[in-house]
């Protein structure tokens, strides 16, 4: 399992090549990679310039621990991988990669959205939006929290 | 007791830093009292910290607590808005 958050940009083949290294057993790869859109809320109004992500070094790596641990008590898994960008990123830039590994896919599949699910809410992440015309910080979206809700787990 | 106070994302803007060692006398405090403190103490961006508290998370030592727990010598607190990651 690997959890990495860096400024740079990542490459999505080489992780999955690399994650299917030496594992036959690995039968199915689910991978969900989030980019950033070109508009934000008020998209008739604002245009996007770009976006800085901020987060808590330490926190946020114990939390994506903890919930990748949580998807491995659930499903049976071959392998994780998530990756998070911090710093500045441009409309279209990827921000964060979570690749499940499995025998079969329907493990992969649902383990993969458990993962970005609570990455969304429990990881310290922060991101402030940087339009042509303010810089507002992003607030969080009740949807995201009812999502969690419906995965009806306990902390 | 010593207590490193770390602020994230619109709070650290708030205050202009993000870290803050203080120190203070008693033996026993949580995240609630030492802001009730601070903001009488030293104002400013405490006050301000204290009217949106109700929109605030906090952690103790790197897990998300509630405003009541209890802080020892040593612990890192930190404040910061509702996570938007991902």
């Amino acid at each position: 399992m690997t959890i990495c958050i860096q400024k740079d940009l990542f490459n999505i083949e080489k992780i999955i090549s690399n994650l299917r290294k030496n594992k036959p057993s690995i039968g199915a790869i689910v991978s969900f990679i989030g980019y950033v859109r070109d508009f934000n809320k008020d998209k008739n109004t604002k245009k996007l310039k770009h976006m800085n992500l901020e987060h808590y070094p330490g926190m946020t790596e114990k939390k994506l621990i903890k919930i990748e641990l949580n998807a491995k008590s659930r499903w049976s898994l071959e392998d994780v991988f998530i990756i998070h960008r911090v710093g500045k990123l441009l409309p279209s830039d990827p921000i964060v990669a979570v690749v499940v590994a499995s025998q079969h896919r329907k493990n992969a599949f649902e383990a993969c959205e458990f993962i970005i699910d609570f990455l969304k809410t429990d990881a310290p992440f922060w991101k402030k939006e940087i339009s042509d015309q303010d810089e507002l910080w992003v607030e969080n979206r009740l949807e995201d929290h009812q999502k969690i809700a419906s995965w009806n787990i306990k902390e | 007791m010593k207590i490193n106070i770390l602020f994230f994302a619109g709070i650290r803007e708030m205050f202009g830093i993000h870290e803050k060692c203080i120190e203070i006398k008693e033996s026993k405090t949580s995240p609630e009292k030492l802001l009730k403190f601070l903001s009488e103490k030293e104002q400013g961006s405490w006050v301000e910290l204290l009217n949106s508290k109700d929109s605030i998370r906090v952690a103790i030592n790197q897990e998300i607590s509630n405003w009541g727990d209890s802080l020892k010598d040593g612990d890192e607190l930190a404040f910061f808005p509702p996570i938007t990651g991902g």
